[in-house]
């Protein structure tokens, strides 16, 4: 199923990222900027969902590699230079996870959402998508780009 | 009590048994489980008191998993911890025989709220 081009999406992304942020991520006004501006910064690593169904998309995190392991460090209560690379990307693929299950409760449904993967942004493809909305979070001076995307097969997210 | 907690992220595990301790159980037993199947194995093994389970896992779901026990007649308190939390969802948990959903992000107050009439 692909989605209905006239159906508008209304997805508050900087509200969602506002509550997984201040749950998780201690995200105090001092250290965090929601609907921080797109400076276009080089990202590393992206964390993705997918989503089936009624709405067919991904929710896409993209950070750089120091981003990662800030999130991994404060989620596993860990210094930075502590976090393995299995730390990461479980880290920002539960971000991925839990931002996806949220935006997903205000899209069309039936739905389901898929177990998160994370891989370098340099191999992430999502041919037959477009972006539906996007919000950058400032955390500790790092960009976190969040991207909702629609359309395209579920299965098209082609890590190498 | 003895809780365990699945959830196919480690992470996530390790926030939900933070957070129980931030919410003040932090007097109870903790197991876990990565996924449905290794929770259903660690329910009949370890007996737990509560289970708190994430909804999309790999292997065995956790739907799938309340749906195994309960038809094998365990009707261990079960509650889902999940980032999906749709009216489809809980009227499937409901049905299921679940206590209650709680959507991530959640917080100690949270817990507190949910889990206080089942943990003292």
């Amino acid at each position: 199923m692909t989605n209905d081009v006239t159906t508008t999406v209304e997805v508050d992304l900087d509200m969602i990222a506002e509550q997984v942020w201040s749950a998780f991520l201690n995200g105090g006004e001092e250290e965090t900027i929601f609907a921080a501006p797109d400076t276009g910064a080089p990202v590393d690593l992206a964390a993705s969902v997918a989503m089936v169904g009624a709405y067919e998309g991904h929710l896409v995190v993209s950070c750089s590699h120091k981003a990662s392991r800030d999130v991994a460090s404060v989620l596993f209560a860990m210094e930075p230079d502590e976090v393995t690379t299995d730390d990461v990307g479980d880290a920002l693929g539960e971000l991925a996870n839990v931002l996806g299950g949220n935006v997903k409760s205000v899209l069309p449904s039936p739905s389901q959402l898929s177990l998160p993967r994370v891989s370098a942004t340099g191999h992430e493809r999502w041919p037959g998508t477009v972006e539906v909305c996007r919000t950058v979070v400032r955390w500790r001076d790092e960009p976190y780009v969040v991207t909702l995307l629609s359309g395209g097969p579920s299965n098209n997210a082609q890590g190498v | 009590m003895k809780i365990l907690v699945a959830d196919d992220s480690r992470v996530m595990r390790q926030i939900v048994i933070r957070t129980l301790r931030q919410a003040g159980f932090e007097d109870h037993d903790i197991v876990e489980a990565p996924d449905g199947a290794a929770a259903q194995t660690s329910v009949n093994e370890e007996k737990p008191d509560l289970v708190l389970s994430d909804w999309n896992m790999p292997n065995m779901s956790g739907i799938e998993l309340l749906h195994a026990l309960r038809a094998a007649g365990n009707t261990v308190p079960f509650a889902f911890v999940t980032s999906e939390c749709s009216d489809e969802m809980i009227a499937k948990a409901e049905a299921g025989g679940a206590l209650f959903l709680i959507s991530k992000p959640f917080t100690a107050e949270t817990f507190r709220d949910k889990l206080s009439d089942i943990l003292g």
